[in-house]
């Protein structure tokens, strides 16, 4: 699977979305069960899966779909 | 007035929100005499609660006048509002004024972004000393709620400021729900010492979170586990937050582990941690942990509070008498409330419990008398610090389901067992969405038959 695919299927879990959802649109404040619990489960899966650990200012502005990537980018998971 | 709010300096910061609203201890109490002014009779009043000043400053009013809140989420799920409404029939609303207009009702007051709606419910009577009213399990399907009595948020805010040693120096950093038992019991003993409360409605894992404390110097933080693990994974240990003295706990077990980090992180820092433990029926807090004992007593809840006493009942429930013990945990002191309540007529119940309340789980006490939680009595969990009733949860879904269902989990992660397949996926999220909880907390295995004895109950051992 890619790294692609892989984000895309932890966002579509731990939303519970479909993934035809994600994109531009997909940012904090516009999801409605986009809470604390979310954000931690997204950040605990994002670095279990891509070896990663996030900085604590990476983990607060972690706050759309796409800057996400851009995140994950700076800490070299390649997409 | 309700903590002698009005023996403080009219200009010292009260309450800060985080969505824009400040009030000194002048304002509260003018908005508290304004209150005073529109002679409201003695009735029920739901407060549909924000972490704002306007929900907050209600509930000091009303506790003034003797008007009788439920204190309620505003985000309170729409079916179960429906529910208490008919059962309670409350003769006022205090509301968001952005929800005014989702309510049939005449407004009779306005201030700070709430409400004060009138409905055509009549007023009838209730007893004498009810003060509060509160829901088990922070918001749990059925009505079942606790009885509050006038003395019991005083007597609790009072004694947990003395073992604290908060000051009016002090700026509590809140962003528990004010409707949360432990929520309310921060606030109310900041405010008998004329501190400040920070009201933060965003959460622990946004920005404006911590731009919020930081820009308002917050001296103290309380959380429950949950908190502390998202502080966590923010390594709020290597933040520099110079004006934050205290960190707190409550609202369940922290692993030993956490407990430890934390214990060294204060030890290290020069702050404090402070674990304590409560439960909605004793107005919040019934122990502390004081911090200088914190690396000496892992995973403790510490000893008594100030005008309480616990203490540790064997099976046939007679106290313990001797220093190291485990049993079920009882607790005695002025912050016991009265009893529950599930129909209205129960509102003119007087004291049921009559300053002493066992609390369901079992505990240890060890030779220099502090006590540790080691495990449960009754069934429940307690997710996100809330206590939440397993059988109640059950009888929530075969209300919807009209199915063969078992809860049982722990405090990270319930798990419901049924045997019809085709309900896999939707229970966590309807049990979720009625405890409006975040579905990860719940999980379903499906199995063929559910393990019962000769009388037909299950078996919860057997559903690992």
């Amino acid at each position: 699977m890619s790294n692609k695919e892989l984000y895309d299927n932890i966002f579509a879990k731990v939303f519970s979305v479909d993934k035809e959802l994600l994109g531009e649109e997909f940012v904090f404040g516009s999801v409605p069960n986009w809470d604390s619990v979310a954000h931690l489960n997204l950040i605990t899966e994002l670095e279990d899966t891509f070896g990663v650990m996030l900085e604590t200012e990476d983990i607060l502005h972690y706050g759309s779909y796409l800057n996400g990537i851009e995140i994950l980018r700076k800490s070299g998971v390649e997409f | 007035m309700f903590l002698d709010i009005d023996s403080f300096d009219r200009d010292s910061s009260a309450i800060v929100d985080d969505s824009g609203v400040t009030m000194t201890y002048g304002d509260l109490c003018d908005f508290v005499n304004a209150v005073k002014e529109l002679n409201l009779p003695r009735s029920i009043v739901f407060c549909l609660c924000e972490n704002t000043a306007g929900a907050l400053a209600g509930i000091v009013a009303f506790q003034t006048v003797k008007l009788v809140p439920l204190l309620l989420s505003a985000s309170i799920d729409h079916m179960l509002l429906e529910n208490l409404e008919h059962t309670y029939t409350p003769r006022y609303y205090w509301i968001p004024e952005t929800m005014a207009g989702t309510l049939k009702g005449v407004p009779v007051y306005s201030a700070y972004g709430y409400c004060l709606i009138q409905t055509e419910y009549e007023i009838y009577k209730v007893h004498e000393n009810l003060s509060l009213l509160l829901t088990t399990s922070g918001s749990t399907g059925s009505p079942k709620l606790v009885r509050y009595k006038y003395g019991n948020l005083e007597s609790n805010a009072k004694n947990v400021a003395v073992v604290f040693g908060w000051t009016k120096k002090e700026k509590c950093i809140m962003d528990l729900p004010v409707q949360y038992t432990m929520g309310l019991n921060v606030i109310c003993s900041h405010l008998i010492v004329g501190a400040a409360v920070l009201l933060v409605k965003s959460n622990l894992m946004s920005p404006g979170f911590w731009d919020f404390i930081q820009t308002n110097h917050g001296t103290n933080f309380t959380g429950v586990p949950y908190s502390y693990e998202i502080m966590m994974k923010l390594r709020f240990t290597r933040m520099s937050l110079p004006d934050l003295r205290t960190i707190a706990q409550g609202g369940g077990k922290l692993t030993d582990d956490m407990f430890h980090t934390l214990a060294e992180y204060a030890a290290k820092t020069g702050k404090r941690f402070c674990p304590t433990f409560g439960t909605t029926e004793t107005s919040a807090r019934m122990s502390y942990l004081p911090s200088e004992m914190a690396l000496r007593k892992i995973g403790s809840i510490g000893k008594a509070i100030p005008e309480g006493e616990l203490f540790l009942l064997d099976e046939n429930g007679n106290e313990m008498k001797e220093t190291e013990a485990e049993g079920e945990l009882g607790y005695r002191g002025p912050n016991v409330t009265m009893g529950y309540g599930t129909v209205r007529k129960d509102l003119q119940k007087g004291d049921e419990w009559k300053g002493e309340y066992h609390t369901g789980d079992i505990a240890r006490r060890d030779s220099e008398g502090f006590y540790y939680i080691v495990g449960r009595k009754a069934r429940f969990l307690k997710l996100f610090g809330l206590r939440i009733s397993l059988d109640q949860c059950e009888r929530i879904i075969k209300e919807k389901y009209n199915c063969e269902c078992a809860c049982t989990g722990t405090d990270r992660k319930m798990t419901i067992f049924v045997t019809d397949h085709s309900l896999k996926d939707e229970l966590p999220v309807y049990l979720a969405g009625k405890l409006n909880l975040n579905a990860s907390a719940f999980g379903t295995e499906v199995i063929d038959e559910l393990p019962k004895n000769e009388s037909g109950k299950i078996i919860y051992t057997k559903l690992k």
